[in-house]
C-alpha cells in the first residue's frame, strides 16, 4: 500500500471501504480466528461472561495487545523489535519503584517517559545511525534488561490497591476498566495511523522507503518517531500490567518478546513494512493470550496451548498461500 | 569457488551429504585456513585505497583479535589471570556457547535465523534422556539428532514453502516444542546422564600436558570441519550465496528451497547436538534449559562478524565471539561488578560491532 491512499468517507466502516482496508491490511484472518475461538471459547465456557471471568481476561490480555501493538508499529516501518519485552520489563519496574515515592500522576508519565526513551535510543540508532532494527534491538535488548534489574532487583515496588482498580478493576459491571483503556490507546492509535499524514508516512516508510523519501518527507523522522510511539504503547502495557498483577517485576517483560511478535504475525501485518491492522493486532493477541484459559476449563493440559497458538499461527497465516496455490493450479489445469 | 557454488544444487539438500562431501574434502582440500570464511564480494565495498588491507583480513580475525586483547586487559587488572587455567576455564564456558550458536551461523549465513535454538536444545537434551533407556546411549544419540534435524526440516519447509518470515517460523516452532516438552517428560527420571556422553562433554582429559574439560577439543574439532564444509563445499558456498542474493541465486539456477531447508535441518541438528553436550557437561536437564541462549546465540553470531542479513558468517567467527562474551563475563566476575552489569556489556559489545560493521549494504 502507496502513501496515497483513495479518499475515504467519514463513515468508513458502513459503505465497505473500512472492509476493504481490512482485507488490504490482512485482518480478515484473524478477525476470523478470533471469532471461531471465541464461540469455541463460550460454548465450552460460557461462565467467561460472568463477571469475574470477564475481568480476569481482560487482565491477561490487554498487556500483550498494548505490547502487540507496539511491535506492530515497529513492523510497520519495516522493523523488528527484539528488545520489547525488555522495555516492557524497565517501564514497569520504573514505575512502580516511582510509586512508592511520588504522586500517581508523576509515576505514571515517569513510567511512560522510560518506554519512550527506550524507544528513541533504538529510533536513532536505526533511523540515523541506519543499523538493522533487529541488531541494535539485539544489543538494547541486553542494555535494557541490565537496567531493570539494576532498578529493582526482585519483584517489589509500591503499587497500591487503589491502582489496581483503576487499571484492572470493573468499572461498570460486566466492563473491566482495562478494556477501556485498551479500546482509548487503540482509537487514539486508530486515529493517529489513518487520519493524520504522519500515520501515512509510517504505513509508506514501511512499504517504500525510498518513494517516501523521493516525495521529500523525512522517512528517518518517522521512523525515529515509530520507534517512540512503540515504546510509549509497551509502557502503557507495563503500567497496565504492574496495576493487575500490583507488583514491579524485572522480568515481567521476557514472556511478551516472541508472544508479541507471534501475536503481529497472527495479525496479518507483513513483516517486510507497510501493512497491518490495529483490530487485526488486538485479536490476535486475545486469540493467543486466551487459548491456555480456554484449555483449562475445556479440561485440557494447558501445556497444549504453545502447541496451539504455534498450530494457529501457521495456519493463519499458511492457509492463505496454499489456498492461493491451489486455486492457481487448478486455474492453470482448466486452461 | 564460483564453480563449486555453481554446483551446489546438486550437492546437498540432505545431513548425509554433506558429511560426505565433507569426508571427500579431507582428502583433497588444503588447509587455508578460515580466509574462505568471508562471502563472495564482501571486500570491496567499503574498503578505500589506502586501507584496502584493512578489508582483506577475515572477519573471523577481529573477535580473536578483541579476545586477546581482553585477555590482556584481564592480565592488566589481575594478573594472575594470565594463567593456562584462567583461559582454559573461559574458553570452555565459551566452545558451550560457541556449539550452541554453531546452528544458528548456519541459519544466519542463508539469511535466516533461528529462534527455535532454546528449545531445540532442550527438546533434544531431554529425549535424548528419555530415550538412553529404551534405545540405548548410541540410539538415544541419533534419536536425539534426528529430531533436531527434522525440527529443522519442518522449519526450512514452512519458511520456503508457505514463506512465513523466519523469525515467526522459528518462534512458533519454539513454542511447539516447549509445549510439547511440558508435554511429553516427566522430569524426575530424567538423571542419568550416559557415560560416553560425560566422556565427551565434561571428563577431564589431558591435550599437550595441559588438562581441560574433554567439550573444548570437541567443539574446536566440530568448528574445524563445520568451517571446513562452510567454506570449501558446494553446500557451504550455495548457503553464502543464497543468504547474499537469494534471487540471484534462484536465476543461476541453484535450488534457494532446498538450500534453505537443507541449511535448516543443520542448524536443528547442531542445536539437537549442543543440547546434548550441555545435558552432558551440566550433568541435568530442564524444560527451561536453553532459553538463556535465545539471545546469547544471537548475540555470538553478531560478535562473530555475521551478517544479520545473511551471506555472511563463520563458525570461526562465532568461536571467537563466544570467547569475547566469555571473556567479558570473567572480566566481570572478577571486578566483581555482578551479572547485570556483564549483560550491560552485553549490549555495548554488539553495539559496537553493529556500529564498525552492521550497516545495511549501500545504505
Amino acid at each position: 500500500m502507496s502513501a496515497v491512499t483513495p479518499p475515504v468517507s467519514r463513515f468508513g466502516f458502513l459503505n465497505g471501504t473500512g472492509i476493504t482496508r481490512l482485507r488490504r491490511e490482512g485482518a480478515i484472518a484473524p478477525i476470523g480466528a478470533f471469532v471461531i475461538f471465541f464461540v469455541v471459547y463460550v460454548a465450552i465456557n460460557p461462565s467467561l461472561l460472568t463477571r469475574f471471568q470477564l475481568q480476569t481476561a481482560a487482565n491477561l490480555v490487554v498487556p500483550l495487545a498494548l505490547v502487540a501493538l507496539g511491535q506492530l508499529i515497529i513492523v510497520l516501518v519495516g522493523g523488528i523489535d527484539i528488545s520489547i519485552g525488555a522495555i516492557m520489563s524497565l517501564s514497569n519496574v520504573v514505575f512502580a519503584v516511582q510509586m512508592e515515592t511520588m504522586p500517581v500522576p508523576v509515576a505514571i508519565l515517569i513510567g511512560l517517559a522510560t518506554g519512550l526513551a527506550c524507544g528513541l535510543f533504538n529510533g536513532l540508532l536505526v533511523a540515523y545511525g541506519g543499523f538493522p532494527a533487529i541488531a541494535v534491538t539485539l544489543a538494547s535488548a541486553f542494555i535494557f534488561g541490565s537496567l531493570s534489574r539494576e532498578v529493582l532487583d526482585a519483584p517489589g515496588g509500591g503499587i497500591t490497591k487503589e491502582f489496581y482498580l483503576a487499571t484492572s478493576g470493573e468499572l461498570l459491571p460486566f466492563l473491566p476498566i482495562s478494556l477501556v483503556w485498551l479500546a482509548v490507546v487503540a482509537v487514539l492509535l486508530w486515529l493517529l495511523l489513518q487520519r493524520t499524514a504522519l500515520g501515512r508516512h509510517i504505513y509508506g516508510v514501511g512499504s517504500n522507503m525510498e518513494s517516501v523519501r523521493a516525495a521529500g518527507l523525512n522517512a528517518r523522522l518517522t521512523k525515529l518517531i515509530a520507534f517512540g510511539l512503540s515504546g510509549v504503547l509497551v509502557s502503557i502495557g507495563a503500567i497496565l500490567l504492574a496495576g493487575s498483577t500490583v507488583t514491579g517485576d524485572p522480568r515481567s517483560g521476557d514472556p511478551y518478546l516472541l508472544s508479541s511478535i507471534a501475536a503481529v504475525a497472527l495479525s496479518g501485518a507483513a513483516f517486510t513494512g507497510g501493512r497491518g491492522s490495529i483490530i487485526g493486532t488486538i485479536l490476535a493477541a486475545c486469540t493467543l493470550g486466551l487459548i491456555g484459559n480456554l484449555l483449562f476449563f475445556a479440561g485440557i493440559n494447558s501445556y497444549w496451548q504453545y502447541v496451539i497458538s504455534a498450530l494457529i499461527i501457521v495456519a493463519v497465516v499458511g492457509i492463505p498461500v496454499v489456498w492461493r496455490r491451489v486455486a492457481f493450479a487448478v486455474k492453470g489445469a482448466r486452461s | 569457488m564460483s564453480t563449486t557454488a555453481a554446483t551446489g544444487h546438486s550437492a546437498g539438500s540432505n545431513p548425509d551429504e554433506v558429511t560426505s562431501a565433507s569426508g571427500a574434502l579431507g582428502t583433497t582440500a588444503e588447509p587455508v585456513g578460515p580466509t574462505g570464511s568471508s562471502s563472495p564480494g564482501a571486500g570491496p565495498a567499503r574498503s578505500s585505497s589506502g586501507l584496502s588491507w584493512l578489508g582483506r583480513v577475515p572477519r573471523a580475525v577481529w573477535p580473536l583479535l578483541a579476545f586477546l586483547v581482553l585477555f590482556g586487559i584481564g592480565g592488566l587488572i589481575r594478573p594472575n589471570l594470565i594463567t593456562v587455567d584462567s583461559l582454559i576455564g573461559t574458553a570452555t564456558f565459551a566452545i558451550i556457547l560457541a556449539i550452541a550458536s554453531f546452528g544458528q551461523t548456519v541459519a544466519v549465513i542463508q539469511a535466516g535465523i533461528d529462534l527455535s535454538v532454546p528449545n531445540t536444545i532442550g527438546f533434544a537434551a531431554l529425549s535424548f534422556l528419555a530415550w538412553v533407556g529404551p534405545l540405548g546411549p548410541v540410539g538415544a544419540f541419533v534419536a536425539a539428532l534426528l529430531s533436531g534435524a527434522v525440527i529443522g526440516a519442518l522449519n526450512g519447509l514452512v519458511i520456503s514453502k508457505l514463506q512465513l518470515t523466519p523469525i515467526v517460523t522459528t518462534i512458533a516452532m519454539n513454542g511447539l516444542l516447549f509445549g510439547v516438552i511440558l508435554l511429553a517428560f516427566n522430569f524426575s527420571e530424567l538423571t542419568v546422564v550416559p557415560d560416553f556422553v560425560v566422556a565427551i562433554t565434561s571428563a577431564k582429559i589431558e591435550v599437550f600436558g595441559i588438562t581441560m574439560a574433554a567439550v573444548l577439543p570437541l567443539g574446536l574439532g566440530l568448528m574445524v570441519v563445520l568451517q571446513l564444509i562452510l567454506s570449501f563445499t558446494g553446500w557451504g558456498r550455495s548457503l553464502f550465496v543464497t543468504g547474499s542474493a537469494a534471487e540471484v541465486s534462484r536465476l543461476a539456477g541453484l535450488s534457494v528451497d532446498r538450500i534453505r531447508i537443507s541449511g535448516y535441518v543443520v542448524s536443528g541438528l547442531l542445536a539437537a547436538f549442543a543440547g546434548i553436550v550441555i545435558v552432558g557437561y551440566y550433568q541435568q536437564a530442564s524444560a527451561t534449559m536453553g532459553a538463556s541462549y535465545l539471545l546469547s546465540s544471537v548475540a555470538a553470531v553478531v560478535v562473530g562478524g555475521a551478517s544479520i542479513f545473511g551471506g555472511r558468517g563463520s563458525v570461526v567467527g562465532t568461536v571467537g565471539g563466544a570467547l569475547v562474551l566469555a571473556q567479558v563475563s570473567t572480566l566481570v566476575t572478577v571486578l566483581n561488578l555482578g551479572a547485570n552489569i556483564q549483560q550491560l556489556i552485553y549490549g555495548v559489545i554488539i553495539l559496537v560491532v553493529i556500529s564498525l560493521y552492521g550497516r545495511r549494504r549501500g545504505a
